[in-house]
Formats: structure tokens, C-alpha cells, sequence
């Protein structure tokens, strides 16, 4: 079906994890007209920290304090690495850019810095992060510096046992004590539900009140830690009234998903997506995507109420992600693209998908099984050639990274979406009507 | 434009205000309305048989088929409705046999050719935020509203096809061109809580409670709604102390005063008392 | 007829209908419908309904009601509204009736003081009997056929106290008119009169006199058919003019009743013998006399009830000016309806009551059900269906209001649900919300397993809960709980009294589990407010709130069953 140039999208972005959001912001910040498809399921199991590299060489485990060094030494060691094949300039570009869109929505993040951060988990682990919401900082502060400190949970609220925290840490914080609430207006709730202790705390009343429930047993305490439930939409206000008027850093622990940092993130992205004119369409799902040599376009059919929703596109960035996302999908026999059925770069047979021991410290072949993309970012048919001149892949579906041990998963997100836009520029300036 | 104008069952008995002023501004901004014999949109069906319901939806589509019009629907429960219906036979090939066969019986007949629209669906993709600023007489300016979506005019979003449910923007933008300052509010996106009065009552008290409670506490000084159920549940809702009401207006009253109509042909009492600056 | 049985059956007939209409008003006062008449007494609902009319008669409302009483009383603004043809005929009936019962019925005591000359067989009233007659039969054949063009689909209610009426109404008039024939007709009433008048009753004397009432006052004598000479019938004029013509103008003019008498002609013979006239008078008589008693128990005592729900709507709202008022306007409501269907053909649910085949939706029929429930009727032992029926219809009502404004007779209809809803409940039929909480969900789930699958066989879950009948629609959900914290009823309902049992995810987990029965009773699918936030969070795409919809309409199949069974065991 021949279509006018005009009613094309410059580009149509598959998928709406962290690299589909990412790459759908970078594509609205050069100006393009974009539409994203897909529901941003993964980011509600988010926690809100950005990794950028923290684990290198997996199967050592060794951690890293700079990120940065991280990635140099990944260069070296695994050139095919999507993050080795992208400079840490872009990259530093690409959180930049990444971190002060979400700013501008509401969600606050702390200065980025060239280190990692540590931080404590919701069962008293401690992470390697690299972005930090600005309500969970004062955290990183206060492990390292270990002051007298308070972590508190509130009853119901699965999940989260400052109790067990402190006992994690117990020989190595002294000063660290723990105290279980009430939320105020849910005394006779069974089990309660992170959201919603968020959001009413958005009111000033059950605001005052909890603070008014944590405030005597402060004691000594020179920070509080508390679960992820400062607020959702209204995060950076919620937080900045828990610390003045306790009079002591405040810090959120991430919980388990999904929460509210992972709710957040996603109100942020979808919040400034919307301003910067990106359509949406979010339970849908590409039934078919074909090229359309003539007009130079990308013809996809969505899934939709009133039967087809077709559009047109002049480029088109998968960022479908793996395997919960059905971005890949693992067969009895191989592994495959979903929408295209592009070849996956894979092991020989199922039989070397996976190690014997399940915990194996360097991973299983299959987590690093994905798309192989040129220098342009775009993945390769069996010949070796681009499928398609201006259709481009980015995100956990690239080949060559295990992105969960090697904690990048965020980095690995901002900056191929980074670098691929940047692509996506280039070939559309020969397409884009003058 | 001309549409078939589908009132649905709250608006005439509980809130004629609503169409007297829907009919009044859509008058003045050109738009035809024609008054078909339409019954209930079949939600309260909901409830008993999904085929029951969308018989009685299919059922006034087929009559807007007939007339060769679009329908539009200030209610935006009867929206959500209709649609929901249309989504289902749709998908659903059993069910769409049964309703046709259902409909035959009347000497009516459904191809999916009337389109539902809603009065914010009109007002920002058909006529178009511009137009309605170009023709304000007295904006209302720094008066804060809180927009009130509801729910199905945002959900489903593959259903209401209209604007982003995760972050919607077109009403706050149709408030501000009457003048407004639309204020931010947490609680934007929630259910007023009116579906569920019935069942439990004192639910959806609090439902609404609290949703005024945050829109007054972000500042707002009136919440504009676009749906009888929101609009009435909120009446209900105001407690009186001052950090629990608020001042509610239907958008076409909203935009009927910026537009200069009287304020008797929208259904008010009186216009809103001039602002002290 | 003589006249003491006459004066007798008269008096007989005023004294059973003064006594019934004691009755029927007093019902009134006595009958209950809604919680709010539990409390008043008779004597307080009768003594608020004087104090309230005379509080309106004495103030500025007073005037409106003189409007209401001549635009919706006389001349029936309403029923305009919504039926021309039913108004047209209505008006007819109406002014037929009156001008029958002035002119004709009360002719002996009004006769001569309203019209001077007054004289039965004089014109202009031999036309204005047949006239009015005929104005009944019409005005009441229009109404009827008003009635019969709009469809619901449905048989009417059934409706003794109208039938009867008409069928009273239809002796009436047949029988007046052959009586009027008969008369016209009849030798014999000639030969009574000529004596009196013309002092003879001799049939040769009498003969040019009986040619000219032969072939212009239709009389049937044996012996003189067909036409007449012109020579007898002159001197049958003087003699007419001399002795009858002041009393008696040519019953030509009695449209119905002449050519009937002609028709009648052949058979005169028998009748006379038969005496015919005097059972023809018996029966007319009669008739009226019946109707007269029975007047308070047949539709006819609308006459009195409908003006009086047209000025009680006129005088606003029930609740303002008659505290007590209002719940003695519902009792009324049944008498004042004229069984007209009108509110059926605007019910916004008349598609429904048609689609799932339960008339009880129709306003018409509710109203005769909610006068029922008042009375005790319909819940006793073996009405449990058509219990379960009224109760379907009385909860899928919309309150659209659109059978109360388009009422004729002023019905408070909207009232009346909002009270029958309430009797309803406290019968123990509550809206299915309630009553699915009167157990616990795990309750509800076993005794679905004591009803045989092949109840449901009619509605098989895949035709009314296609998402809930396949596992594909939910088996991808990973219980990560997103749809539990965007629902804003688990939010603010969460441990209080009023909250929900099981979260939006755990009736997903349940029907992973294979557990869907233990999801039918529970709050969250009657609670969920049907806001979508679920459904359009959901990382895995699972239609969660068109399944718990789908849920909650399945629970009143299947949880109804399990109720009808419990009721029946």
C-alpha cells in the first residue's frame, strides 16, 4: 500500500523497556516524529537504580569502582560487547541526557559522578549502581560512613524486614538499629501494597502523621532509612519533607518489584515522552512488519480493537528486548526473533544452551545469546547483510552481553539506544523530505 | 459535523445540566446535534451477561448506522461502553453472530460504520484546542482547575483511543484554552469511585473524598469533569470543611462562560464570581 | 322498570360503591411500600395527607394547581405528549362518557333544568345519545389501538380491573343501542303510545298514522312492509302532527341505533314476544348499576386516583409539601395507573428485558410487582422464580427517569423503584453486591459443587466468559502484584471494614490454579470499580478487569443457581 511520505513516522521504536524508553526520548530530543509501541512492562520490575557497569569478568566476579574503568578493560576483553563498541563520551552524553529528562519529569537523580555507588537492598545485600534517585542517596552516604542510623518497615509490607537488615549487617554497622510501624490508616490491613503507602503519602495529613510516628524514635540516628514508599508522582516533594522535618538525611531502600522506584521510572519516561509528542500505543503489538522498497518505508500492523492499526515508519528500532518480553523466544530447537525472524546468534545446539550448575559464576551461553548488529547498529540477515538499510536493534537483545551479571543492564539500555539514534539521524537525513 | 447525540441514562434525569450545556456550546462552535430514540448503553448489563450488554450497545450503533451518523456521547461511561461493545465483536465471531441475529429480529443492522466520540475527543482532535481559544471572550484567567479524566475516556487505551493513558494531556490542554490554569494533582488518573456506590457505598465515598482532598491540596480551585458519574459523585462526595470541597464544573459549563454564553443557557445558576487578581 | 326496584338497585349500587371507595382510598394509607412507610400509621399518613393539602390549597401553589388541574387533568398535556392517537381517543371516551351520563343517564333529574324541552326522542338528542355512544366506542378503539402499536415485545400485564371495565362499558352501550332499536322498532311500545296520545289503539284506524311511522320511524308492524302510498302516509302526517310530532323528531337521526332497528325488523316479532325490551332495559340497567357499585375496583376508579397523582406531581415534589405523603402516593400509584404501557415503550432497558426475556424490567410490570412484594404476594412458596425475576428487574433499572416524565397520569415511578429495591432487600433479595456478601467466598465455592454442571449447560462459559474460560488469557500472569498496587479499591479499601477479600492478583492466581468457583463470591469482583488501571499496567498484557466483569456476571449466573437451589431444598 503506497503511502505519502508525510504520514510516515520518522521512526517507529518496538518496545518500551529501558532501551525502548531510552531510545524513544533520544529520537523526540533530535526532533524526530516517533511512535513506541509496547506497554513498558519491564520497567515496573525496575528498581530505579541505573547500572552502567559493575561486574567485569563475569565469570570472576570481580567489582568495580569505576564504571568507566569497567568499560575500558571490557573493550579489551570482549570488543563484541555492545558497550565496548560504544565511547564513553557518548555514553557519559547518553546518561546525561537520559537522567535530566527524567529531572525535568519529577524524578530527581544525583549528580552522576565517575564511581559506582553502594547500596543496601531490602534484605541487607548491598548493590553496585551507578544513576542513584536523589531520595535513595543519602544511603550510599551512610553505608559508607556508617553513623548511628534508624531503618524502619512498616507491618504488612512484604518483602521489606528492616529487621533483617540490620541483621545482615549486624557486625559491621554498629549504631544501626531498626523499628517496625503502623502506616497510619491501614492498622487493620493484612498486607499492604507499596503504591499505595506512596501515594498517601502524598497527603499532607498521613504524611505528618507517619512522620509524626517516626520522629521520637530517632534517638541518636544521623540518617533514616526507610522503604521506597516516598511518594510517586510527587517523590522529590515527599522526600524533602521527611528530611526537614526530621531534621536528618532520609534515604529509600529499593524493594522488591514491583515497586514503587520501578512505577516511578515509568511515570517519569511516559510522562516526558508524552511531552515531547511521541504517540503511544501501549497493549499492542506488532502482528507484522514488512519493508516497503518503494516509498522507502517500514509498513507495521498492530494489533488492535477495531481489527489493524497500520503505520509507517522510515526507520525502526527494536528494542523488544528477550525472552519474558518475547523479544526472543526459546524453541525446542533454537532460539528466535520474534517479529522478523532475524537470525539469532545462538549456541550449535540446545544442548550447550546452558552449564550443569545452575549458579555457574560466568553465566550460560544462552544469556548471551541475541542479535549480531554491524557498525550501525543494525542486525544482520544469514548473509551477514543488514535486514533492512534502516531498521536497528538495541537493548538486552543484542548478542554478546549477559547484561544481569554483569550488572549493565540500564547501561547497556541508554547507551546503544544512544549510539543507534545517533544512526538513526544519519541514515534519515538521505530519507527525510527536504 | 453532525452527530447523533447519545445522552445515555444519568445525564437527563440526574444532570440536565449537562446537556443543556452541551447542546448550548456545541451550537455555538457549529456542531450539528440530532436526536435519535437511543436506550440504555447497556452497562448496568454489565454486570447480569456480557451478551445482554452489548446487544443494547450494538443496538443504538445500529440505530446511528441507520441514520448514517456518528455518535457522540458527553457521558463518558456511555463511551466507554459502546466501544468496550465494539471491541468484543471485534474479537469475538460467536457473539457478533448473536447479536446480529439479535438485531435482525428488530430490522436492525450493524457494519461498524458509526464512529463513537466523546465531547473531549470532539473538542481536541476534531474542532481542536486553537479553535476553542480563538473563539473565548472572557478567558478565565488564573483560575486553577484540576482536570478530571476519569476512566474510560484514558482505559483501555487500545479501547478509548484517546490520548496517552499513562500520561494524558488533551484536557489540560482544553482547560487552558479557556483560560485556566490547569494545576498538576497526583491523583489525576484515579477512578472517582462513582461505579461502585451501589455496591459498596462507603467506598466510593472515600473514593471521591480523597481525590477532592488532593486536588485542594495541590492548589486547585475547581475540578472540571467531563462525565455525569464523576460530576454527580463529586457533588455527593463535598463534605463541606474546606480541605474536603471544592468547586466542580462541567467542562462545557467551563468553556460555555469563556465563550460568553449565559450562564442560565449552560445550566448554572449564576457565572462564576469575577476573580480578584 | 319499576321504580322501587330501580330506586332500590339504585341506592343498593350508591351505598357498595361509597363503601368501596372507603375502601380503596383507605388502602392508601394502609399499604407499605418502602422502609420508610414502616413507621407511619394510617391514621398519621391520612392525617399528613389533609394537613398537606390544605397547607398547599391555602398557599401560591394553589394557583399552579388550578393550571396542572385544566392542561394535565382536562386536557391531558401529557398524554399528548406521548400518544396523539391515545389522546385523541381518550378525549373522545372522556367527553362521550360525561355527555351521556348529563344528557342521558341523569336526563330525569338534570334533564329539564339543564336543557329546557328536554325530550329523549326529540332531536337534537336522539343524534347526541347515538353520538356520544359512538364517541365512547371510538375514543376507547383508538386507545386500544394506541396501545397495540407500541411494541415491547412483551404481553401486557394482565389487567382484570380493565377489562372488566370495558367489558361493563361494552354491555352498556351494545345494550343500549339495541334497547334504543328495539324501541324504535316495537309495534307494540307504538300501539301504548297511540292509545295515550292519539286515544286510540285500534290498528285500521291507526293505519296511515302506522304507515308513516313505518317508513319513517322505523316501527316493524306484520302487516305493513315495504313502501307505503303517498296518499296514507299524507294523512299519516296530520295525524303525526296532531298527536306525536311534538315529542318525537325522526330517529334517522339516531345514526345507530335506526339502521339497526331496521336490521332488527325481521326478528321484531320474536322479541317482542320474547320481551326483549324488557330484559334489554334489565340488562342496561343493571349493568350501570354494577358498574356503579364496582366502580372503585374496576379501572374506572381512575377517574378519581389519576387526577389526583396529576396534581400531586403538579404540587412538586411528594417529599416537600406531604412528609408522610410520599409513601401514600406509591399506594395510589397503583390505582392512578392506566395500565397505558407508555413507560414501557421509553424504558432505556426495554432491550434488555427483551434480550434476556424477563418483562419484570418493564416499568408496567415492576409496578404490579412491587405493589405485590407490599402486599406479601409474590414471595410466598412457589413464586421463587418469579421473585428472583422481579428482583432482576428491579436491579437492572438504569433510573433513567424517563417512565416517570413521560407517565400521563404523574406517576412518582422513580420513587417507587428506590422503595420496591429497598423492600427487595429487606426480603432478602438484595442487588447480587449484596447478596453474594451475605457468605464467604470459599462458602459460595462449595456449594457450586453440589449443582450439576448440566445447569449451566445453557450458558457455557466459553459463549458468556470467553477470557475466563481460556487459559491463555491468564496463564502469562507472573503475579508481580502491579495490578494490585494500581487499584485504587485494594488502596483505599484495604483493611477496613469495607475492603476486599482477595487483590485483583490473587483472583488471577486462582484461576492459574484452576480455582475460578472460589473467585465467584468474592468482594474484589463485585467491588472493582471497572477503572482499567489494571488492565492497562499489566507487563503481560492480561485483561484483568473484562475478567473480573466477565467474573462478576458469571457469579450471578452460577451463584444465583446455587441460591434457587438452596431455596428449593
Amino acid at each position: 500500500m503506497m503511502r505519502a511520505r508525510g504520514d510516515a513516522y520518522d521512526v517507529a521504536v518496538i518496545g518500551a523497556g529501558m532501551a525502548g524508553m531510552a531510545a524513544a526520548l533520544f529520537a523526540a530530543e533530535q526532533g524526530l516524529s516517533c511512535i513506541q509501541i509496547g506497554n513498558g512492562g519491564s520497567l515496573l520490575f525496575a528498581s530505579g537504580l541505573l547500572d552502567l557497569l559493575a561486574v567485569h569478568p563475569v565469570a570472576e566476579g570481580r567489582r568495580w569502582q569505576s564504571p568507566y574503568e569497567a568499560l575500558a578493560a571490557l573493550a579489551v576483553d570482549e570488543p563484541g560487547h555492545p558497550l565496548a563498541r560504544v565511547d564513553s563520551a557518548s555514553i557519559r552524553a547518553a546518561f546525561e541526557c537520559f537522567v535530566s529528562a527524567l529531572g525535568a519529569a519529577g524524578l530527581t537523580y544525583a549528580p552522576l559522578g565517575e564511581r559506582n555507588r553502594q547500596l543496601l537492598t531490602s534484605i541487607g545485600t548491598i548493590k553496585t549502581s551507578f544513576g542513584v534517585p536523589a531520595a535513595m542517596v543519602a544511603g550510599v552516604d551512610a553505608l559508607a560512613a556508617r553513623p548511628p542510623c534508624l531503618l524502619v518497615d512498616f507491618r504488612g509490607l512484604r518483602e521489606f524486614s528492616a529487621a533483617q537488615i540490620a541483621a545482615t549487617l549486624a557486625g559491621h554497622w554498629r549504631g544501626l538499629r531498626h523499628q517496625r510501624l503502623e502506616f497510619p490508616g491501614y492498622e487493620a490491613a493484612a498486607e499492604l501494597y507499596s503504591a499505595h503507602l506512596a501515594r498517601a503519602l502524598e497527603s499532607g495529613e498521613t504524611r505528618r502523621r507517619t512522620i509524626a510516628l517516626v520522629k521520637p524514635l530517632l534517638g541518636d540516628a544521623r540518617a533514616l532509612g526507610i522503604p521506597a514508599v516516598l511518594g510517586l508522582a510527587r517523590a522529590s516533594a515527599v522526600h524533602a519533607a521527611f528530611e526537614a522535618e526530621l531534621g536528618v538525611p532520609v534515604f529509600e531502600i529499593p524493594t522488591m518489584p514491583t515497586s514503587v522506584p520501578g512505577l516511578r521510572l515509568l511515570g517519569a519516561l511516559e510522562s516526558a515522552l508524552g511531552k515531547r509528542g511521541v504517540h503511544r500505543r501501549q497493549q499492542a503489538s506488532v502482528h507484522a512488519l514488512a519493508f516497503d522498497a518503494h516509498a522507502g518505508t517500514a509498513e507495521l500492523e498492530l494489533g488492535s480493537v477495531s481489527g489493524c492499526e497500520h503505520l509507517s515508519a522510515r526507520a525502526v528500532v527494536l528494542a523488544t528486548g528477550r525472552f519474558t518480553g518475547r523479544g526472543l523466544r526459546a524453541e525446542r530447537d533454537a532460539v528466535r526473533e520474534s517479529i522478523l525472524g532475524i537470525p539469532v546468534q545462538q549456541p550449535d545446539s540446545r544442548a550447550a544452551w546452558h552449564q550443569r550448575d545452575f549458579l555457574d559464576p560466568a553465566g550460560h551461553a544462552l544469556n548471551r545469546a541475541g542479535l549480531s548488529v554491524d557498525a550501525d547498529w543494525r542486525p544482520l540477515d544469514a548473509g551477514g547483510k543488514p535486514v533492512w538499510p534502516r531498521l536497528f536493534a538495541v537493548g538486552s537483545i543484542l548478542a554478546q552481553q549477559d547484561w544481569m551479571r554483569a550488572k549493565c543492564g540500564s547501561g547497556l539500555a541508554i547507551a546503544t539506544a544512544w549510539a543507534a539514534m545517533g544512526k538513526v539521524r544519519t541514515a534519515l537525513r538521505g530519507t527525510v523530505p527536504a | 459535523m453532525k452527530y447523533a447525540l447519545f445522552l445515555g441514562c444519568k445525564i437527563p434525569s440526574k444532570l440536565p445540566a449537562y446537556e443543556t450545556s452541551t447542546r448550548a456550546v456545541l451550537r455555538h462552535l457549529g456542531v450539528t446535534l440530532v436526536d435519535l430514540e437511543f436506550d440504555c448503553c447497556g452497562f448496568p448489563a454489565r454486570n447480569f451477561s456480557r451478551d445482554a450488554f452489548v446487544v443494547a450497545a450494538a443496538r443504538n450503533l445500529a440505530l446511528a448506522e441507520r441514520a448514517g451518523l456518528d455518535l457522540l456521547a458527553p457521558c463518558a461511561c456511555c463511551y466507554g461502553t459502546l466501544r468496550q461493545a465494539m471491541r468484543f465483536l471485534g474479537e469475538d465471531a460467536a457473539l457478533r453472530a448473536r447479536v446480529t441475529q439479535a438485531l435482525a429480529a428488530e430490522g436492525l443492522v450493524w457494519t461498524r460504520k458509526a464512529r463513537v466520540e466523546h465531547l473531549l475527543t470532539l473538542l481536541a482532535r476534531e474542532l481542536g484546542a486553537d479553535v476553542l481559544a480563538a473563539a473565548v471572550r472572557s478567558p478565565h484567567t488564573g483560575l486553577r482547575v484540576a482536570a478530571q479524566y476519569g476512566c474510560h475516556v484514558l482505559r483501555p487505551g487500545e479501547v478509548a483511543q484517546f490520548d496517552n493513558p499513562a500520561a494524558p494531556t488533551l484536557f489540560e490542554t482544553l482547560i487552558g484554552a479557556t483560560g485556566a490554569t490547569p494545576v498538576d494533582w497526583p491523583r489525576r488518573l484515579d477512578c472517582c469511585g462513582d461505579p461502585l456506590h451501589e455496591a459498596n457505598a462507603p467506598l466510593s465515598g472515600i473514593m471521591a473524598q480523597i481525590k477532592i482532598a488532593d486536588a485542594v491540596e495541590s492548589g486547585a480551585e475547581m475540578l472540571c469533569t467531563a462525565c455525569p458519574h464523576c460530576h454527580l459523585r463529586f457533588d455527593a462526595a463535598q463534605t463541606g470543611s474546606p480541605d474536603q470541597s471544592i468547586r466542580t464544573m462541567l467542562y462545557t459549563q467551563l468553556l460555555g462562560l469563556a465563550l460568553g454564553l449565559p450562564a442560565q443557557s449552560l445550566g448554572l445558576a449564576a457565572p462564576l464570581a469575577p476573580r480578584n487578581p | 322498570m319499576p321504580a322501587a326496584l330501580f330506586q332500590t338497585a339504585l341506592y343498593a349500587s350508591l351505598v357498595l360503591c361509597a363503601l368501596g371507595l372507603v375502601w380503596r382510598i383507605s388502602a392508601w394509607f394502609r399499604v407499605r411500600i418502602g422502609p420508610d412507610a414502616q413507621a407511619p400509621t394510617p391514621y398519621q399518613r391520612a392525617a399528613a395527607a389533609c394537613r398537606g393539602s390544605v397547607s398547599v390549597l391555602c398557599s401560591r401553589r394553589a394557583l399552579h394547581l388550578l393550571g396542572v388541574f385544566f392542561l394535565d387533568v382536562l386536557l391531558l398535556r401529557r398524554l399528548f405528549a406521548s400518544g396523539k392517537l391515545r389522546w385523541f381517543g381518550h378525549l373522545l371516551a372522556v367527553l362521550g362518557f360525561a355527555l351521556l351520563l348529563l344528557m342521558h343517564a341523569l336526563a330525569p333529574l338534570l334533564g329539564a333544568k339543564l336543557f329546557q324541552d328536554y325530550q329523549a326522542t326529540l332531536d337534537p338528542y336522539l343524534f347526541l345519545r347515538d353520538l356520544f355512544g359512538v364517541m365512547i366506542l371510538l375514543g376507547v378503539a383508538l386507545m386500544l389501538l394506541g396501545r397495540s402499536r407500541a411494541r415491547t415485545g412483551f404481553a401486557a400485564p394482565r389487567d382484570p380491573a380493565g377489562a372488566s371495565f370495558i367489558a361493563l362499558l361494552a354491555i352498556v352501550l351494545v345494550t343500549g343501542f339495541l334497547l334504543e332499536a328495539d324501541k324504535i322498532a316495537s309495534a307494540r311500545a307504538f300501539y301504548r303510545m297511540a292509545e295515550q296520545y292519539a286515544g286510540t289503539a285500534d290498528p285500521a284506524r291507526l293505519k296511515p298514522l302506522r304507515a308513516l311511522w313505518a317508513s319513517e320511524f322505523g316501527v316493524a308492524f306484520e302487516d305493513l312492509k315495504g313502501p307505503q302510498t303517498p296518499d296514507l302516509l299524507a294523512q299519516g302526517r296530520e295525524l303525526h302532527d296532531k298527536a306525536c310530532a311534538a315529542c318525537h323528531s325522526k330517529p334517522a337521526s339516531a345514526f345507530v341505533a335506526y339502521p339497526l332497528a331496521r336490521a332488527l325488523a325481521p326478528a321484531m316479532a320474536g322479541l317482542e314476544q320474547g320481551q326483549a325490551d324488557v330484559w334489554l332495559l334489565y340488562l342496561h340497567v343493571f349493568a350501570c348499576f354494577v358498574g356503579l357499585a364496582s366502580l372503585p375496583f374496576t379501572r374506572f376508579f381512575h377517574v378519581l386516583a389519576s387526577p389526583l397523582s396529576l396534581l400531586l406531581s403538579g404540587a412538586g415534589s411528594a417529599g416537600e409539601f406531604f412528609p408522610a405523603g410520599r409513601v401514600s402516593r406509591r399506594a395510589l400509584a397503583l390505582d392512578a395507573c392506566v395500565r397505558c404501557g407508555i413507560c414501557d415503550a421509553r424504558c432505556s432497558v426495554a432491550p434488555l428485558a427483551r434480550y434476556l426475556g424477563n418483562p419484570l424490567l418493564l416499568p408496567s410490570h415492576k409496578l404490579l410487582a412491587t405493589t405485590a412484594l407490599a402486599g406479601g404476594r409474590l414471595l410466598r412458596s412457589g413464586r421463587e422464580a418469579e421473585t428472583v425475576r422481579a428482583a432482576d428487574g428491579a436491579f437492572l433499572c438504569t433510573d433513567c427517569g424517563r417512565c416517570t416524565s413521560h407517565c400521563p397520569v404523574g406517576l412518582d415511578l422513580e420513587d417507587l423503584w428506590e422503595a420496591g429495591r429497598a423492600d427487595l432487600a429487606a426480603a432478602g433479595l438484595p442487588r447480587p453486591a449484596q447478596w453474594v456478601q451475605a457468605r464467604p467466598a470459599f462458602e459460595w465455592a462449595e456449594l457450586l459443587e453440589q449443582i450439576p454442571g448440566k445447569a449451566f449447560a445453557a450458558a457455557p462459559l466459553a459463549a458468556c466468559a470467553p477470557l475466563a474460560a481460556d487459559s491463555g488469557s491468564f496463564s502469562r500472569c507472573v503475579q508481580c502484584q502491579t495490578c494490585t498496587n494500581v487499584c485504587p479499591v485494594v488502596a483505599h479499601g484495604n483493611g477496613a471494614g469495607h475492603g476486599v477479600d482477595l487483590t485483583p492478583q490473587k483472583v488471577m492466581n486462582l484461576l492459574r490454579l484452576g480455582l475460578r468457583d472460589l473467585t465467584l463470591g468474592s468482594r474484589m469482583v463485585w467491588d472493582c470499580a471497572g477503572c482499567y488501571q489494571c488492565q492497562q499496567s499489566c507487563p503481560e498484557g492480561i485483561r484483568v478487569a473484562d475478567i473480573m466483569y466477565e467474573l462478576r456476571a458469571l457469579s450471578v449466573q452460577r451463584l444465583g443457581a446455587v441460591r434457587s437451589h438452596g431455596a428449593q431444598a
